[in-house]
């Protein structure tokens, strides 16, 4: 039984101790916060055993193996650092650090340590994820050309509103303010496709309504376009846009797939087998089949307990926790959290948020 | 009783006056002749309530004050040279953790500030759902020395705050000449937009659920909590210690819901007897374990029998204290439902 600990008792922390608590095989042991009562809170609600202010004083009295660092990404690097030198494996929450040098720094340090990290992409093993891989390696949509991906974003969500009451919030302190806290999920779906080192970037960011006054002046809307040798893609960002989506659309030679991360469907789009307007015809028939097939394969997923919006987090722990026990590979290479955290500097240095843009 | 005027030089601040309560008890203080009140506010919030205050009663009478109670520094500039602390800020909704940081953490920071100030009283506006029932019989109505939840975790977030709000004033001693008044209302009603109050039961997909027993609904009319406010901030003569703040000839459930079904909105509506309310919630806590997140426990046995037993508040000691309900229930009832109606 691996003995579990976690830094950070908000929302992201939340999620992980919930996913924690679903393994089998790991005891979430101690929590930590900053401030005492979020940590006393937080234990209450989730029944860890003790809690404590300081992660120090926790890693030297509790021994964990894995620290998870759900703190704001301004604390990621020192807090990782020190539970890596305690001889801790960590999972840290997106963003890794707040730009590749520090990110890099973090991963030769896991490196020396020989320690194992990883990633919070919680979406990267979301089960529709995964059977988009399997439907890759069968060869079923082809070459991949092109992907996009695209998430929506609730100015008013939990996760929003707080950002725009709160001129002391840790987001304004990101390099890439509101966008920067998720371009991770935005972009970690992009680099599977694209293994170039320097793919081509474009990138332009603005702010579309300027809410609560200049104190809170920052870019809601982003758009980048990535160009690699053989995969090209398009990442958006939209406070904007309803309904609020999260989506995946791979585009291959032989088919084009399209993942739905707020219903959690999959569905293929192929070209008509019948002639003219027969073909047109069916299309719509065969979308309608695909989509029903999807929603019922949700029905056996959600019989099963793996249809909430974080199993893909849950089946990276147990990923990461096997990984360790088993001394082999962590489930996401450092090279593509390494690529993800450069093309993010990349994207803000063309994008600076310290004047208003606007479109 | 003591009246703080502008000519008092008294400043009384207020948290949380940009809700709905809040606006209720700064109209409340400003019509009985209060001036000098301190609007401590977010930044990003919408104030045109409290600017169309200042238009009415002059730019002297209330003061807005940005900042965020998870601030050390915002909150001390807040509470420099104030008298009297009105606390009702809260967050009702939203992530579990941001009303934990917002009610507790924020409420700690401010009892810390007010503890090195020079203020005098302390008023803060707590819930009756703070009372641990799930043993108490019905039949038994629930005063002050009723037990405070013990295991708040086991209910509602929003409960569970308030509950280590409270306990905030009694872990760390308050200093000599420091007195604190805790209210507990039930749930709140005005001519504002209708709420619902989870005492009635659950709305799913445009339902109502109405769950337990109809016995009386604990409600309280916003105009008569903020004067109870009122009372507790500027009265000397009450003591320190917790008040619950409940209407009288208050309608049951039934008469409730039947009510604003003939009067505001014909909401679908199933009544579950006690007995199958608790059958739902062992099913639904059953659910969770097998399904985990994908069901939440929103019902449980614990709540149940918490929440929708029918129990009866006492408002006793607020009365004893001075208090007489400024608006009656039924007076109060008409014209709420005739704006919901609108």
């Amino acid at each position: 039984m691996l003995k579990i600990a976690l830094v950070g008792c908000g929302k992201a922390g939340e999620n992980h101790a919930r996913e924690i608590s679903m393994l089998p095989d790991a005891v979430l042991v101690s929590v930590t916060d900053v401030e005492p009562l979020m940590a006393e809170q937080f234990a209450a609600r989730f029944g860890v055993p003790r809690y404590y202010a300081e992660s120090s004083q926790m890693i030297s009295r509790e021994r964990p193996d894995v620290v998870h660092i759900a703190t704001p990404p301004q604390s990621h690097v020192p807090l990782a650092m020190a539970a890596l030198d305690a001889g801790c494996h960590v999972v840290i929450e997106k963003p890794l650090a707040l730009n590749h040098t520090a990110a890099e720094a973090l991963v030769r340090q896991a490196l020396r340590q020989q320690r194992k990290l990883t990633i919070a992409h919680s979406y990267h093993f979301d089960p529709i994820c995964r059977l988009m891989r399997a439907m890759l390696d069968d060869g079923i949509i082809g070459e991949p050309v092109h992907v996009e991906s695209f998430m929506g974003y609730a100015l008013d969500g939990n996760f929003g509103l707080p950002v725009f009451t709160d001129v002391g919030h840790w987001v304004h302190g990101l390099p890439g303010k509101l966008a920067h806290n998720v371009i991770d999920h935005l972009l970690n779906k992009v680099t599977e496709f694209l293994p170039d080192d320097r793919p081509h970037i474009m990138a332009h960011a603005w702010q579309r309504d300027l809410r609560g006054g200049d104190a809170f002046a920052m870019p809601d809307e982003l758009r980048i376009m990535l160009k690699g040798a053989r995969v090209s893609a398009y990442a958006t960002f939209s406070a904007h846009s309803r309904p609020v989506s999260h989506y995946l659309t791979v585009f291959g030679t032989r088919n084009t797939l399209h993942l739905d991360f707020v219903a959690g469907t999959l569905t293929r789009r192929s070209t008509p087998s019948l002639p003219g307007s027969l073909g047109r015809l069916s299309c719509g028939f065969d979308q309608a089949w695909k989509h029903a097939q999807s929603a019922g394969s949700n029905v056996v997923r959600f019989v099963r307990g793996d249809y909430d919006q974080m199993s893909g987090l849950r089946y990276l722990f147990a990923s990461f926790y096997q990984c360790i026990r088993e001394c082999t590979t962590p489930p996401i290479p450092y090279a593509d959290i390494l690529r993800v955290s450069a093309i993010v500097d990349e994207v803000f240095a063309q994008c600076p948020t310290q004047q208003r843009q606007t479109a | 009783m003591p009246n703080a005027t502008a000519a008092d030089g008294m400043t009384t601040l207020v948290t949380g006056g940009t809700g709905r309560l809040g606006s209720a008890v700064l109209e409340a203080l400003l019509d009985s002749g209060h001036r000098n009140i301190r609007c401590f506010v977010r930044p990003g919030i919408t104030r045109a309530h409290l600017h169309h205050l200042q238009k009415k009663h002059g730019s002297g009478s209330v003061e807005i004050v940005y900042g965020n109670l998870t601030q050390r520094g915002d909150v001390a500039r807040a509470v420099h040279g104030v008298d009297r602390v009105i606390h009702l800020a809260a967050s009702l909704r939203g992530a579990p953790a941001d009303m934990f940081l917002n009610t507790v953490v924020g409420s700690k920071i401010l009892f810390d500030a007010v503890n090195r100030s020079r203020v005098r009283r302390i008023v803060v506006v707590s819930t009756l759902s703070v009372y641990e029932l799930h043993d108490t019989s019905p039949a038994q109505t629930i005063d002050e020395s009723a037990v405070v939840e013990r295991r708040p975790e086991w209910r509602d977030v929003y409960t569970h705050t308030k509950v280590l709000q409270e306990q905030l004033l009694h872990r760390a001693p308050l200093r000599e000449r420091l007195s604190w008044v805790v209210l507990r209302p039930g749930p709140l009603y005005g001519n504002t937009t209708p709420v619902l109050p989870a005492r009635l039961g659950l709305q799913l997909a445009g339902c109502l659920l109405q769950l337990g027993a109809s016995a009386a609904l604990p409600l309280t009319h916003l105009a008569n909590c903020a004067d109870a406010i009122r009372l507790a901030t500027f009265d000397d003569e009450i003591d320190s210690g917790a008040y619950n703040v409940v209407d009288d000839d208050l309608p049951t459930v039934s008469e409730f819901i039947a009510r604003y079904r003939a009067e505001v909105h014909r909401i679908p509506t199933l009544r579950l007897p006690l007995a199958a309310t608790l059958l739902l919630a062992r099913l639904n806590e059953h659910s969770h374990k097998r399904w985990g997140a994908q069901v939440p426990p929103i019902l449980t046995t614990y709540r149940v029998r918490n929440l929708w037993r029918g129990h009866q508040y006492a408002n006793v000691r607020l009365k004893a204290a001075g208090w007489r309900q400024p608006i009656a229930t039924r007076d109060a009832l008409d014209t709420a439902f005739k704006s919901w109606r609108t």
